[in-house]
């Protein structure tokens, strides 16, 4: 009757193979674990002047050739948002960064991860495609890859040169603020918001200068100083999520 | 001499089933080839037909784990045959998920990626690991199953003795299998629930109507193909007064779920969120309220649960089994309809304008040809297992447990 006792051993060789099998699991995801970049106590924030858009979308032009877009994706749409005064009112719609991001907690493979500057950054060697993330955001700032896309960007070279790599088929893509212009400023010692060529690119091309750029934690910082002049709102601030993109309404005065 | 090949129904069967199969295989290579442009689904509705099928395959699976507690926890040894046939299914069920979850991933090449990078706030991370370790277990539960292939017996019988061994197990896979099941039953609801963005969506009980519909679904599906079985091929028997027990439970579930149901629609009715009462509108007077009142409520509930509760109905096989595959049909129809009614609601942003508009979804025939296959993938296995394996055999077990100790004596006596 030793056959129990045999039984109880072999469950507990079963449960320490189990075992073994999580611990190399967590040791390959701990050694592939990204470095954090890193940022200096930046915190960028993007504020839009609604008054001075007029809905000409060269930003959304200007995104798809620098983040090196599908001419079927939009990161950065801009989109009608009644009237004031008489005078059609615009809003541009960026990926809102957002303190506490509805995608990055329901991602099941921390594809989407904050930067210690705020930026939600996607990583798309890792998404799976699931789309959850698209299904949890507020603000609709995901698009999906469906097609793929082959061959020339038509917005370039008119828009600008691509900076990143062009993502595959098959993943959720976001606007990051174009965080590599900023990281490759930063480097050059350039200041994001102040030098063209450290500042996203919707930014840049803005030809009535309606969108501005900085650190949030730098009081003198264009941003910073918008936000304590002017009365500024953020888009459904009552879920809770702290967006980085402000808004400066147009107003019946100021349209 | 004519061959001995007749057409008989089972060969037309399989060939039914092996031509929706072969559709589907290849509407699923248009998939992985193309991409999934060649769906319906788009930014706004990226869930749909496949994550309806995904959803149900594993609710009906909950027969498994709900009938291995009631034997092995509960000790209610008589149901092990009912419980061998509902862990059959299980693992079935859990094999057309992952195979309709590969379809629906852009990426399938990276499904692994959840195993290895992990996100412990996501509920679908937590369903992902969840649904892993539980095909782990619900494989084991199956050894001795697939140990009873004759084929098999007479190649390694060695090999065929050990799997049916894991038969002693048992009772450790159970513990396993209830907290895993538990889990990942209610967090499918979950997935739904948290997410503050979908308003008609996030609420807490979604997870308890979920588990609560699976159990019932999943035991409705294993009493029903027991049955079903038994008619159709001697190679089936079933112990009449078993099924009928379980059925009852059934409709006591069913009354437990209409009770939860309820007071959740009602708390929603009240609340004037906007997106929130849309969508209950959505499903009481919109596009789905045939799905609500007719699929869900009067056929999906309230027709079955009196049908399983009355005693002549229930005893009756025919009413019982219409019956079964109303609460089956329910709990598909119920999966479709959460998923469908949070997305079709698009709720907008713009500041001071909480204006809901709809979107529409309808799936594609490349979705429905490659849903369907792996629905055919799910009978035909269910088939060669009543066929060849014997899942449905309420009178054997026994005696193939007794045979399994005599088999041991006889081992212990040689050594």
């Amino acid at each position: 009757m030793s056959q129990p006792k045999l039984n109880r051993r072999d469950f507990l060789k079963v449960a320490a193979v189990g075992a073994a099998v999580v611990a190399g699991a967590q040791a390959i995801r701990r050694a592939e674990a990204s470095t954090p970049a890193p940022s200096g106590g930046r915190q960028w924030a993007m504020v839009i002047d609604q008054a001075l858009c007029n809905g000409c979308g060269y930003c959304i032009l200007a995104c798809r050739a620098h983040n090196d877009i599908s001419p079927e994706l939009t990161w950065n749409p801009v989109l009608e948002a009644g009237q004031v005064g008489g005078k059609e009112v615009y809003l541009p719609r960026p990926c809102m960064q957002c303190s506490h991001a509805p995608c990055v907690d329901v991602c099941p493979v921390k594809a989407s991860e904050y930067r210690p500057d705020g930026i939600v950054m996607m990583d798309y060697d890792r998404c799976i495609g699931c789309r959850y993330c698209e299904v949890a955001c507020p603000y609709g700032a995901r698009a999906f890859n469906w097609k793929g896309f082959d061959g020339p960007n038509p917005a370039v070279p008119e828009w600008g040169q691509p900076e990143v790599e062009r993502r595959p088929r098959g993943v959720v893509e976001k606007c990051a603020f174009c965080y590599q212009r900023i990281d490759r400023g930063l480097s050059l010692g350039l200041t994001p918001g102040v030098d063209p060529d450290a500042t996203p690119a919707c930014v840049v091309v803005c030809p009535v200068n309606a969108r501005f750029f900085g650190d949030l934690n730098d009081p003198n910082s264009i941003v910073s100083r918008l936000l304590a002049a002017r009365p500024s709102f953020t888009l459904r601030a009552d879920l809770g999520t702290g967006p980085r993109v402000y808004y400066l309404p147009a107003t019946e005065g100021n349209a | 001499m004519k061959p001995k090949l007749k057409f008989s129904p089972w060969l037309f069967w399989l060939i039914g089933l092996s031509l929706v199969i072969a559709l589907g295989v290849g509407a699923g290579v248009i998939v992985f080839w193309k991409g999934l442009s060649v769906t319906n689904l788009s930014d706004l509705v990226p869930w749909g037909l496949w994550i309806t099928i995904d959803l149900s395959s594993i609710a009906v699976s909950a027969g498994a784990f709900s009938l291995c507690a009631a034997v092995y926890l509960l000790g209610l040894k008589r149901y092990q045959p009912v419980a061998r046939t509902a862990t059959f299914i299980g693992l079935i069920g859990y094999t057309m998920a992952l195979l309709t979850l590969l379809l629906d991933i852009g990426r399938p090449d990276r499904f692994w990626h959840a195993v290895v990078y992990w996100n412990k706030h996501s509920l679908l991370w937590e369903v992902t690991m969840c649904v892993t370790l539980y095909l782990t277990v619900l494989l084991l539960e199956s050894l001795p199953i697939f140990a009873r292939f004759d084929w098999l017996k007479r190649r390694w019988p060695k090999l065929a003795e050990r799997m049916s061994h894991v038969h002693h197990y048992a009772p450790y896979l159970a513990v396993v299998g209830l907290g895993l099941s538990m889990l990942h039953q209610s967090s499918l609801g979950a997935v739904y629930g948290v997410l503050k963005a979908r308003p008609f969506w996030y609420r807490p009980d979604v997870s308890v109507l979920f588990i609560i519909s699976a159990v019932a679904g999943g035991m409705s599906l294993t009493v029903f193909f027991s049955m079903l079985s038994a008619r159709l091929t001697r190679r089936a028997n079933v112990d009449d007064s078993l099924l009928e027990r379980v059925s009852f439970f059934i409709g006591w579930t069913l009354v437990l779920y209409l009770y939860f149901r309820f007071w959740d629609a009602l708390s929603m009715t009240y609340t004037y969120q906007p997106g929130r009462t849309e969508g209950l509108q959505l499903l009481t007077q919109g596009p789905l309220s045939f799905n609500f009142w007719v699929g869900e409520m009067f056929l999906g509930i309230v027709i079955p649960m009196v049908l399983l509760l009355y005693r002549p109905t229930r005893t009756s096989s025919l009413w019982r089994m219409v019956a079964l595959l109303l609460v089956v049909g329910g709990v598909v129809a119920y999966r479709w309809d959460t998923n469908l009614s949070g997305l079709m609601i698009v709720l907008s942003y713009l500041p001071g304008e909480p204006i809901v508009a709809y979107t529409h979804y309808f799936p594609s025939l490349i979705e429905i040809l490659s849903g369907a296959g792996v629905v055919a993938y799910g009978l035909l296995a269910f088939s060669l297992g009543v066929r060849y394996l014997k899942v449905v055999d309420h009178e054997a077990a026994e005696v193939s447990v007794e045979g399994e100790h005599l088999a041991e004596a006889a081992a212990a006596s040689i050594t």
